[in-house]
């Protein structure tokens, strides 16, 4: 019974959720659910066993292309949304040519050379890219009325409805995808590749497949961003932001769908309302960093290692 | 009833009337202050990161602003005297966090006026801007637009200024007649790449080569410097680099034994510079941004008041922490206190009124102009004198202050020129 009522109650509770925060912390969330969208992602591509440091780079991706359709052809926001995803797709199976000749490591150090050459195209390129400063002024979504409620998107409530709609809609598609015969296969494709080969599995189109999924989806948060802020630059998407969703991520744990999330969220918790709420504003950086150590000394899984004793626990009793 | 109770259509006003009621105790722009309660003013900049460097040495020195005003009754308006307060938001220099900073100190913490260090987290905050019509100010001029009629530039005409330095150094130094220029390429190095180009052409020493722009993420200078000094030139120019660069781009200079003239805007934390490589190798280095101990900022046109206590209180309190900024916020302060008891109000329409009454303005080196329509699009940007510092027998010397409006009547085509060259002109940004 408890089961069929959870689902309702958690959306009950994401409704409410903004209503019970303050100004500044309902701007967070809005940033936090795009960032949640964004670390399951890089979870989808982690399944195949291949952790990447160019996916913050594809987000960009994402957002650019999204922000130069509504601004160059005046595309409806939403569109340019759609399409910001699609292109985040394209370049990354443009990519995985070079870089899926290479694994683990390699891949690794690839990917971050490649995010660098996309960013060093952005900077370079005034037109259309804006060069070092970026693109200003891109149109926010428009604003509109479902007859109970005005939706204005300068708004965090506004906004946050509409992006968590998105991205609970995303989520829901990668969930299905990791569950279906291709997800297996990506499982496969990491922890039995071999095998996996020998039984016909094409291991580069299945890594490329993956690849582009994740990259379309992030694609789609980074146009979520983009759209909301009214502005982005190459540094928006630098190496800098691509080690906080690792860190979510090796916080988390990668062993299941909600690992990264929960890592997502109690560190953005931590890091930008309980310490700047307790006067650690200076001092974050030393505090994140202290904890981060500690999380990985004391809790090697992951968070995710916590609920998954604690649901143990509740089973056997 | 739905729709009424949710229904937002915003306008500057009604938005911050229907925040009012929330931010019970904050006091927002506009709303009456309760008699004797601290006027807050927000302050958000970089606090942590690479730039911090230039966002929290202004905190400091605010805060010994705001005790300075604070015992000398605070500040006067039409109901009585406020103390007043800062409230800090570290935007770590991205746009997103900077938005969610402007909307706390405005729409929580009830602030009538907000200081930024502005570039890359101007644009963030601009739709909070224009929606609140709360009043800013930025160290970057370049912000500026004909959109942006509530940000104001009254510090620092960041990289206008920098023209002062080759202007003296023409003067004073006249047989030194070729310069190479390097940069980090981003939003604070291009417009002063412009500048400074304008600035060396005006004063007929000729660039041997075309600027070198190297990227922010670069950490190894000796390829840079090797480049850089190939054709010996007599005056090496570090454009407006940040700390970070500065530093071991000199080093690397000293090393691959450069003896010629060096121009920088900024030259924070010199003393250490120097101690990297050599008094003698520092001597003569020019930039702009003077130690407020110079005995020349007591002269009558200095509208900075004590500098001199200031700079001793802050070098007390902060050791070895004074940089390019830690006065400049505090001056900020200044014209806005002057406006607004000018005013009566703390309120930001009226301080901004009050503050550009006449079109002249109490700049921290003396009376000055709000300028900037050919350039930025908008008048919002206060101009006069900038000192011209140099580093001799290992302290920060102030050599004279020119004038910028001067220099822009006879050279302000150049200047135009080279924005429009590097695509820094108000209307090519963005």
């Amino acid at each position: 019974m408890l089961k069929y009522l959870l689902w309702p109650i958690a959306l009950v509770a994401l409704l409410l959720l903004p209503h019970g925060l303050s100004f500044s912390q309902q701007e967070i969330l809005v940033f936090l659910t795009i960032n949640v969208l964004l670390v399951s992602t890089y979870r989808l591509l982690t399944l195949t066993g291949e952790w990447s440091l160019g996916h913050v780079v594809i987000m960009g991706v994402g957002a650019y292309a999204s922000a130069l359709y509504t601004k160059e052809f005046g595309l409806f926001v939403p569109v340019s949304m759609l399409l910001g995803g699609i292109t985040a797709a394209l370049i990354a199976i443009l990519l995985s040519f070079p870089l899926f000749r290479m694994k683990g490591f390699y891949f690794l150090i690839g990917s971050f050379a490649a995010g660098e050459i996309i960013r060093l195209l952005w900077k370079r390129f005034r037109e259309p890219f804006g060069g070092p400063k970026g693109i200003k002024g891109i149109d926010p979504m428009p604003d509109f009325s479902i007859g109970i409620y005005d939706f204005d998107f300068f708004e965090p409530i506004s906004y946050y409805y509409f992006a968590g709609t998105i991205v609970i809609l995303c989520l829901w598609v990668l969930w299905r995808i990791e569950k279906s015969p291709v997800g297996l296969t990506f499982h496969a494709v990491h922890w039995q590749d071999k095998l996996a080969e020998a039984s016909g599995v094409n291991l580069r189109a299945y890594r490329t497949l993956a690849f582009a999924i994740a990259s379309g989806f992030a694609g789609i948060g980074g146009a979520l961003m983009a759209h909301y802020v009214g502005t982005i630059n190459p540094n928006s998407f630098d190496v800098e932001v691509m080690v906080f969703v690792l860190t979510w991520a090796i916080v988390g744990g990668t062993g299941t769908f909600y690992g990264p999330i929960l890592g997502c969220v109690l560190l953005t918790v931590l890091n930008e309302i309980v310490l700047r709420e307790m006067g650690f504003e200076q001092l974050r950086p030393l505090i994140y960093g202290a904890i981060l150590i500690a999380s990985i000394l004391f809790l090697p899984n992951g968070l995710e290692s916590i609920v998954q004793r604690l649901t143990r626990k509740e089973a056997k009793s | 009833m739905f729709s009424r109770i949710f229904s937002s259509g915003l306008t500057r006003r009604t938005f911050l009337k229907s925040t009012a009621a929330t931010a019970v105790s904050a006091g927002l722009p506009g709303a009456a202050l309760a008699q004797g309660e601290p006027i807050k003013i927000g302050f958000l900049a970089p606090l942590t990161g690479a730039v911090a460097a230039w966002g929290k040495p202004g905190l400091d020195g605010c805060e010994i602003w705001a005790e300075r005003i604070n015992e000398a009754g605070g500040i006067q308006l039409s109901d009585g005297a406020h103390p007043v307060e800062f409230v800090s938001y570290d935007n770590e220099y991205d746009p997103a966090k900077a938005r969610t900073g402007a909307t706390k100190l405005i729409r929580e913490d009830g602030v009538s006026f907000i200081m930024m260090l502005g570039g890359d987290t101007w644009p963030g905050v601009q739709p909070v801007a224009d929606k609140t019509g709360m009043l800013f100010s930025t160290l970057l001029p370049s912000d500026l637009s004909p959109d942006t009629t509530t940000l104001i530039a009254p510090a620092e005409v960041h990289p206008i200024y920098n023209v002062t330095g080759v202007e003296w150094l023409a003067e004073n130094k006249p047989d030194l007649k070729t310069a190479v220029m390097c940069a980090q390429d981003d939003a604070l190095g291009l417009p002063s790449v412009a500048t400074y180009l304008a600035a060396f052409e005006a004063a007929g020493i000729e660039m041997q080569s075309e600027p070198l722009l190297f990227d922010p993420a670069t950490t190894d200078f000796a390829p840079v410097v090797t480049r850089l000094i190939a054709d010996s030139p007599d005056i090496v120019c570090l454009d407006t680099c940040y700390a970070d660069y500065v530093h071991p781009i000199c080093e690397q200079l000293f090393q691959q034994g450069y003896e010629g003239q060096i121009i920088s805007c900024t030259a924070d934390f010199y003393d250490q510079m120097i101690s990297k490589t050599s008094k003698e190798f520092m001597e003569g280095f020019i930039f702009q941004f003077p130690d407020f101990d110079d005995p020349a900022l007591n002269s009558d046109q200095v509208n900075f008041e004590d500098p001199n206590g200031f700079y001793a209180e802050y070098a007390e309190r902060f050791p070895g922490q004074w940089g390019a900024v830690s006065w400049e916020y505090a001056s900020i302060m200044d014209l806005w206190k002057a406006a607004a008891e000018k005013a009566g109000s703390a309120d930001p329409e009226a301080v901004i009124a009050a503050m550009k009454e006449g079109g002249t303005g109490k700049h921290a080196f003396g009376d000055a102009n709000w300028w900037g329509t050919e350039l930025f699009g908008i008048d919002n940007a206060l101009v006069g004198d900038w000192p011209v510092v140099v580093i001799e027998d290992g302290k920060a010397t102030i050599k004279g202050f020119k004038n910028i409006p001067e220099w822009y009547d006879k050279h302000g085509d150049l200047l135009v020129k080279h924005m429009k060259a590097y695509d820094q002109m108000w209307d090519q940004r963005g």
